[in-house]
């Protein structure tokens, strides 16, 4: 039986289709969507416009190959890099909803292309307000594993500093990886002064949870769920690179444990 | 005794309700939903919390408390109308293993001091009782949040329906 082309969708050329999904795909994959979900999106996408999908997407860019529906011949294959990785998890649901609008038929390829264009601008939240909640969500996490008070106030404060110079250093364009590095090593330093004086009932849980808020935790469970979902290459691809910042976190706490004498610990 | 009890369990529920809507405004989730990720990472990690308390081993209560923050994050998903991961990542990553990670990395570092190996010969098997039980945890809240790629045979969770399915005549 073969497909009758209705007259209700609009017709789009796979060549522009493949440059919107190109920028919704490595848009998604920077700002912290697993793989399955990113095939969703599009395939959802593709289907109202009578085209189909093919992707591979890794952790550092995507190629894809879009065809039409009604004539085979009608191919492309676009690759695109993926923008730096900072997670974000609201571009997640624009597109999400930004999808589903599509397949009910809401927009037409215009819109959907200004839509992409104002939702990759939505901003980040502020830093002052990023540092604070690392600090409170620290301080909370160190009560939780049995901290005091005392420890939760100077695991509070050592994130606080540390995130706000990770965002000084973002600033002037060093290597990210360089960030988490100084960054683990003044909050470590920080939380280190505690384990030092013994000044709270727990030292131990101050610098374990100071540093919590550097941990990929969004790389590294997406990891797991790509591997879970069958996306091997882009799995592999994430926890190579939440390794890595984890290496970084350690060799940050590693200077400073250095700096404040190891048989402190 | 048990009003003592009551107390601590409603403490862990404050501090993780603190914790997974910090973590949200972290991870960029949208505003009107950041309390949705406090409450289910409140409602996961003193469920973990009574779970310890009752007896049950760390995985397994970590385990069950994740998986129950996945299914009751599709059913969030389908209130709020927004994709379940948004809430589900902050409020897992409550539970995030860190003072088991710190031992881990604590651990190799002492292991380059060859006095501290011979003083203390047990240390491999500290690090590879920390490194397992961090591994595992971190697994297990992934688990958690792919519950519904795992459980349901539907592509998406907008087409998840808890309701049971009616025949077509």
């Amino acid at each position: 039986m073969s497909k009758i082309p209705t007259l209700t969708n609009e017709y789009v050329a796979a060549s522009e289709f493949a440059d919107l999904a190109l920028d919704i795909a490595t848009t998604l994959l920077a700002s912290g969507a697993h793989c399955g979900r990113i095939t969703r999106n599009l395939n959802r996408m593709a289907k109202h416009w009578n085209l189909e999908v093919q992707m591979q997407l890794t952790f550092t860019g995507v190629v894809l190959t879009v065809t039409s529906e009604f004539d085979p011949q009608h191919t492309v294959t676009r690759y695109h890099n993926t923008p730096p990785h900072s997670v974000h998890l609201e571009l997640l649901t624009e597109f999400s909803r930004l999808t589903w609008k599509v397949a009910d038929g809401d927009l037409t390829f215009e819109e959907v292309k200004k839509e992409t264009e104002r939702i990759k601008k939505v901003n980040h939240y502020n830093y002052w307000c990023i540092a604070v909640a690392v600090g409170l969500s620290c301080a909370c996490l160190c009560l939780l594993a049995g901290g005091n008070l005392t420890d939760a106030i100077i695991a509070c404060v050592a994130a606080f500093a540390g995130s706000m110079i990770r965002v000084f250093i973002l600033h002037h364009n060093f290597n990210p990886m360089i960030s988490f590095v100084i960054a683990s090593f003044v909050t470590t330093m920080i939380a280190g002064t505690d384990m030092m004086f013994r000044w709270g009932a727990a030292p131990e849980t101050t610098l374990a949870t100071a540093v919590l808020y550097l941990v990929p935790g969004v790389p590294l469970i997406n990891s797991l769920i790509d591997l879970i979902e069958g996306y091997l290459s882009s799995a592999w691809n994430r926890a190579l690179f939440g390794a890595s910042i984890l290496l970084c976190i350690a060799v940050g706490m590693t200077l400073s444990i250095a700096l404040l004498g190891i048989n402190n610990f | 005794m048990t009003i003592e009890l009551i107390f601590r369990i409603l403490l862990d529920f404050g501090l993780a309700f603190v914790v997974g809507f910090c973590w949200g405004i972290l991870f960029g989730s949208p505003k009107r939903i950041l309390w949705v990720a406090g409450l289910l990472g409140a409602l996961g990690h003193s469920l973990r919390f009574i779970l310890l308390q009752s007896g049950t081993g760390l995985i397994a209560a970590t385990m069950i408390s994740s998986v129950s923050i996945g299914l009751i994050g599709i059913y969030c998903a389908h209130k709020v109308h927004h994709p379940p991961v948004v809430f589900t990542m902050p409020a897992c990553i409550t539970m995030i293993p860190g003072l088991y990670a710190y031992r881990t990395m604590l651990g190799c570092i002492k292991l380059t001091d060859p006095a501290i190996v011979q003083h203390n010969p047990g240390i491999i098997g500290q690090i590879g009782y920390n490194l397992m039980l961090t591994m595992s945890l971190l697994f297990t809240l992934a688990i958690g949040i792919s519950i519904a790629a795992l459980l349901f045979r539907s592509k998406s969770v907008r087409e998840i329906s808890f309701r049971p399915k009616q025949k077509k005549l």
